[in-house]
């Protein structure tokens, strides 16, 4: 069996497997084996096809395409009996336009010889990496982090870990099943299973909250399926193509009704703008679940759907429809994010907006704009992902996930604030990951379009605004507090640990990322390379060994200076943090953040954005049309 | 080689020129309000003396903060000096400030945290522009080297007037002047002690002073490249700049953060964006 | 540099607002203090130069000791006008201490009521002078740690070190606001006493006395007391090395006890660091719990 193929099969054995197995060491097991066999097998797949162009794959047809037929109506069944079961009526009415379409194309409609199933080229080997490693990662922090959070914090659900294990597996073959897929139909497929999943996993708490939650998410998602569905009909009635790689390289006024079709479900699955509600929602779900499909993979499943699209959407109306919806979402939800003190809430709203950025660069389509979408693609993976596993973490530990409750965490959770400022750091700083990105962003969007530029400059302004605020945060440090971090499980560390590094590690080797995987694939679409400019790239690095040294300094701790309490007016009480006041009686200070709520305000700008963007989604749709 | 002994040069003397200005400011703004004022040495003498006083500290690690966003700035001075790309330029000038905020936050006292509180929004404020201006340079000189932007022979301001006004709207910030000396002002103190420097003394101190002189040559540096196309003019410009500023800093009243943020975004989107369509429109 | 740059920290202590008028007088455009380099910093940890003005209370006292602890070294304290210097016409009061050199050490006086500008500039003036000297002094005292030796005390030292002890508890008195502490009310007597059954160590830094320690066998156990370090000489690890010294020099001891108060955080810092471990709490008075501390002795 080839490489591609063991990814998707194997995950979803693991996943049966696992739905079996009620004993916490043999899932241990299980789960630390199976991560070393997908990381494993993904480095081994980008070994194998990192130097060639893109390949195809052919499967023995007629079995498979029947087994996934089945499974695919069985699916939509289990939808359809879900969504009747809940009375929601909207599900039901999804599942029901999806499912007799479809059924009625497989059996009346024109058939269609499909010649390549699937497809790797060196897109799918970034994918593949960044499921592999960060999805591996993840499911082993899930172990220590769904015990603790069923055995010590919320013994009122209902254990039902074995399911969240399956469901997760299952996630994992499916988004290899997407990366891979050339034929549109399965791609369809395994686009519905991480729907379903996502569905599944938010409402794994099984509150009325997680329930109306995981609800919108289906029903979004579903919408976007719709989407699917229309451009899958469409192409097979009108185009007779089926093919990824045949609509990517068609002429553009054929397949643009379709992509666009295509491009409007990979927003609903990106949380772009209309639809970004359902990404906040499923914010309820348990750290991990965030951390995996919320913001690393299933999330970077749509954008991935629009880049492979980028060439067919470059120049066209619709791309930069598409564009301006990604710019849309990026700048109102970094401002957003300024007024919000939920931690989780703020790592959803800067996943949406820097999914946004990734939109606007794929919508844009231009050589050098897909060569920073894909390295916002990976950066964005791993150190999100880090940051929302800390965020779990210390939800775990403080009983609270506001970030005003974080203050001292430098002193309380040494270093876990550590792997988070590192995180963060990854997400703004100057010589970190996504600030490289933007810098291409900007160069990239000047060339074609400074317009779109103008997004991404008020965008990151206010994006810095919300990460240093939160760093701040967890650097002061008032009055005594004990440590709390001896308690973290050793999965949770091991976890956190490699994607730290990770993170430096993609940033230290950034040039090496983007010459070996991302400038080919570059190479091969567009016939041209994309040249940072050597000296840049050293500047670059030079800045990054600087702040490297950063921690070097702490040799220094405490040495030749004096330490005395903070200035209160001269006011200080013997404890020091306390003062006394006008009443003369001792007072503990207090320190807030701004959240600057009336230039941000959640309601009215999201209003403004779902306004804008879902008028600019028409245009894309309508456009080809006419 | 002699590439590098510029650099060096200019390393070298961007403080001492940034703390000589800060010497004039101070003659002028006593002349202004009709006292004698100190020598126009007056800025080496405060650091030095701030040099040789005692480091106090409420957080043990708070001046490691200090040092990192001097050596940043440094490296950002090198940067521009070297006539390396403008939008690392920025980058590495905001990390420099980022770190001092960084610094404020902790020290965790109340007045630095709000004093780090209020940078965080100057620099979000004054972003913007920067950006646009370094976009608008690209449009024109067609490179982000500044190199490149500095040899080009059109004359920058005149396509890109509006740019140049929302960069002077937010160079107060940058040089902490008045109407926008939100963060840390001699003159705030009723209000917020020093702000984000309040819980420095002695070397840090000295070395926020000295990362202030730079940062005032870089800001400077920028006004320089727009009219660089004559270098007299260019430096004539700076020091008009500089001279604006001071006479600024003396005839308004701070105003409110909320102010400051809504007016250097509305002036950056008004005249600055205004710009780059007027710009992106001529050129199709 | 300094003299060219003294940048001065105002608090008005109870004053009548004449002298604080005087002062802000001096930089208004007559008088001009800025071309002298002076500016009036707001902050305390920015300044070298405190100027009070008006007399001290008991509402404001701490506030003072605070301000004052919170400048870096070298610092001046500048007392304007007649209230600072020694109560004025308010000493008599019930609620009044007295002049600020009740609870700071003054460096220059300024009278008059209220003192004039030029009165307060001449005084910032000469504060620079004694700023000056002062940075010397701390710039010999850095090298005079190197010549720092710590031997065994002999009764001569009796008066000295009765000084030392008394500067060093002052601070440890108004912690817990008790005066009453047997090592401020030793008299010269009981110290020369105390000679016949104790060790005495002495901590010498260019031929003064800075830092003191006594100890007494009992048994097997070494009682180390009055462990005592001159403020101006503290923070330089002067007290540790008296420690060590007296671990050194009872090498047949088994272990070392000392005692301190709850809430003298430095000296349990220090004991703490030294690998001294508590193993018992008392409670002296309603406000203060002594704590033993002890460490084995360990032999090579």
């Amino acid at each position: 069996m080839s490489t591609p193929l063991f990814l998707i099969v194997f995950p979803l054995l693991i996943s049966i497997i696992l739905l079996f197995l009620k004993n916490n060491t043999a899932r241990f097991g299980v789960v630390v084996t199976s991560f070393f066999v997908l990381s494993a097998a993904s480095i081994f797949l980008a070994a194998e096809y990192f130097k060639s162009d893109m390949q195809f794959l052919t499967v023995p047809w007629e079995f498979t395409n029947h087994a996934i037929l089945a499974a695919e109506i069985l699916l939509s069944l289990y939808v359809l009996f879900t969504g009747i079961r809940n009375k929601q009526k909207l599900v039901t009415l999804f599942a029901v336009i999806q499912l007799l379409p479809l059924l009625w194309f497989e059996f009346k409609g024109p058939h269609i010889e499909i010649e390549h199933s699937f497809v790797v080229d060196r897109l799918s080997v970034v994918m593949a990496l960044i499921i592999g490693i960060v999805g591996g990662i993840i499911s082993i922090y899930s172990l220590g982090y769904m015990r603790e959070f069923h055995e010590q914090h919320h013994k009122e659900y209902k254990d039902k870990r074995c399911f969240f294990f399956f469901v997760v597996f299952a996630f994992l073959g499916a988004m290899y099943g997407i990366v891979f897929s050339n034929n549109l139909r399965w791609l369809y497929f395994f686009w519905e299973i991480t729907s379903v999943s996502s569905f599944l996993l938010i409402g794994y708490k099984g509150t009325t909250e997680s329930i109306r939650n995981a609800f919108l998410a289906l029903r979004l998602n579903l919408l976007g399926g719709i989407g699917f569905a229309a451009a899958i009909i469409f192409l097979q009635t009108r185009v007779g193509i089926l093919e990824l790689d045949k609509v990517m390289f068609s002429p553009k006024a054929i397949v643009l009704l379709p992509v666009a079709l295509m491009c409007f479900a990979g927003l609903t699955k990106s949380a772009q703008l209309p639809f970004s509600k359902w990404l906040l929602g499923a914010m309820v779900a348990p750290s991990p679940v965030s951390a995996l499909l919320h913001s690393s993979t299933m999330v970077k499943a749509g954008v991935y759907l629009i880049l492979r699209f980028a060439g067919v959407l470059e120049g066209t109306l619709v791309g930069f429809m598409i564009a301006l919806v990604g710019g849309v979402t990026f700048f109102i939800c970094s401002c957003i994010a300024v007024s919000q003190s939920d931690a989780k809430k703020v790592l959803a709203y800067s996943t949406i907006a820097n999914l946004g950025l990734i939109v606007l660069c794929a919508g844009l389509g231009t050589y050098e704009a897909v060569w920073a979408a894909i390295l916002l693609i990976i950066f964005h993976a791993v150190a999100k992902c880090l940051l929302f596993l800390c965020v779990g973490v210390v939800e775990h530990k403080i009983h609270s996930r506001n970030i005003e409750d974080m203050a001292g965490l430098i002193i309380t959770m040494p270093k876990l604030s550590i792997m988070m400022q590192i995180g963060m750091a990854g997400m703004f700083l100057a010589p970190f990951g996504m600030l490289i990105s933007k810098w291409a962003v900007l160069q990239a969007l000047v060339d074609y379009n400074p317009l779109l530029a103008i997004f991404v400059v008020f965008g990151s302004s206010v994006t810095l605004l919300y990460w240093v605020k939160w760093m701040g945060r967890l650097l002061t440090v008032v009055g005594k507090q004990d440590e709390l971090e001896g308690t973290v499980h050793r999965t949770e560390w091991f976890s956190l640990s490699a994607l730290a590094l990770l993170t430096i590690g993609v940033c230290g080797f950034f040039p090496l990322v983007a010459h070996s995987l991302v400038e080919p694939y570059i190479e091969e679409i567009y016939h041209r390379t994309v040249d940072m400019g050597h000296g840049n790239i050293t500047i670059m690095l030079i800045m990054l060994a600087m702040v490297a040294l950063f921690p070097l300094s702490f040799f220094r701790y405490g040495k030749s200076v004096k330490v005395v309490d903070a200035y209160l007016a001269g006011a200080n009480t013997p404890q020091g943090i306390d003062f006394y006041n006008s009443f003369n009686t001792s007072q503990q200070m207090h320190m807030t953040s701004y959240y600057m709520q009336e230039f941000f305000n959640e309601k009215k700008l999201l209003l403004t954005g779902i306004i804008v963007s879902t008028i600019l989604i028409l245009i894309s749709v309508v456009s080809p049309v006419c | 080689m002699l590439r590098i002994l510029f650099v060096v040069l200019y390393v070298i003397i961007a403080p001492l020129l940034g703390g000589l200005m800060a010497g004039i400011d101070r003659k002028i703004t006593a002349r202004l309000q009709g006292r004698v004022g100190p020598s126009i040495f007056q800025a080496f003498y405060d650091v030095l003396k701030l040099f040789e006083k005692e480091t106090m500290v409420v957080r043990r690690s708070q001046n490691f903060y200090i040092v990192f966003s001097l050596i940043l700035v440094i490296f950002t001075t090198g940067l521009f000096a070297w006539g390396a790309n403008i939008l690392l330029v920025i980058f590495a000038l905001t990390l420099s400030s980022i770190f001092f905020v960084l610094g404020g936050f902790k020290a965790s006292s109340p007045y630095s945290f709000i004093g780090s509180q209020r940078e965080l929004i100057q620099i979000a404020s004054y972003e913007p522009a920067v950006l646009l201006s370094a976009i608008g340079m690209y449009m024109v000189a067609h490179s982000f080297n500044i190199m490149t932007i500095f040899t080009c022979d059109k004359p920058l301001y005149i396509p890109l007037a509006g740019i140049v006004l929302a960069y002077l709207f937010i160079l107060p910030i940058k040089l902490r002047k008045s109407p926008f000396d939100l963060s840390t002002s001699h003159h705030a103190h009723q209000e917020l002690v020093k702000g984000i420097t309040t819980e420095f003394s002695g070397k840090a101190l000295a070395m926020i002073e000295i990362t202030h002189w730079y940062e005032t040559t870089i800001a400077l540096g920028i006004v320089f490249l727009f009219f660089s196309s004559n270098i007299l003019i260019g430096l004539l410009a700076a020091a008009a700049a500089y001279f604006l500023m001071i006479i600024i800093d003396n005839s308004f009243a701070r105003v409110k953060w909320q102010k400051a943020f809504a007016s250097s975004w509305l002036i950056a989107l008004i005249f600055g964006v205004g710009n780059i369509i007027l710009l992106s429109f001529l050129a199709n | 540099m300094l003299k060219k740059s003294p940048w001065v920290v105002h608090y008005d202590a109870s004053s009548c607002n004449g002298c604080d008028i005087e002062v802000l007088a001096c930089l208004m455009p007559t008088f001009d203090v800025e071309r002298l380099g002076i500016i009036n910093v707001g902050n305390p940890k920015h300044a070298d130069i405190f100027l009070v003005t008006g007399s001290v209370n008991e509402a404001n006292k701490e506030i003072i000791q605070n301000i004052y602890n919170q400048m870096p070294d070298p610092k001046v304290v500048v007392a304007v006008g007649v209230c600072a210097c020694t109560g004025g016409i308010f000493a008599e009061c019930y609620n009044v201490s007295g002049g600020v050199d009740k609870i700071l050490p003054v460096d220059v006086y300024v009278p008059g009521c209220a003192a004039r500008p030029e009165a307060i500039i001449e005084g910032v003036a000469k504060g620079m002078g004694i700023l000056e000297e002062k940075r010397k002094k701390l710039r010999n005292m850095t090298k005079g740690l190197e010549e720092l030796t710590i031997t065994q005390a002999e009764i001569s030292d009796a008066a000295e070190i009765l000084y030392v002890q008394h500067l060093a508890f002052q601070s440890e008195a108004e912690i817990y606001n008790d005066f009453s502490l047997s090592p401020l009310r030793q008299t010269m007597d009981e110290i020369k006493e105390d000679f016949n059954n104790r060790t005495f160590f002495k901590a010498v830094m260019n031929y003064t006395i800075v830092g003191i320690a006594r100890s007494r066998m009992e048994g097997d156990i070494c009682h180390i007391g009055r462990l005592a370090v001159n403020p101006v000489y503290q923070n330089l690890g002067i007290g540790k090395k008296l420690l060590q010294a007296v671990e050194n020099h009872f090498d047949t001891a088994e272990s070392f006890q000392v005692y301190t108060s709850h809430q003298s955080k430095r000296n349990i810092y220090l004991f703490e660091h030294q690998g001294y471990t508590w193993f018992k709490k008392e409670r002296v008075s309603e406000r203060r719990e002594r704590i033993h501390f002890e460490k084995k002795h360990i032999k090579d």
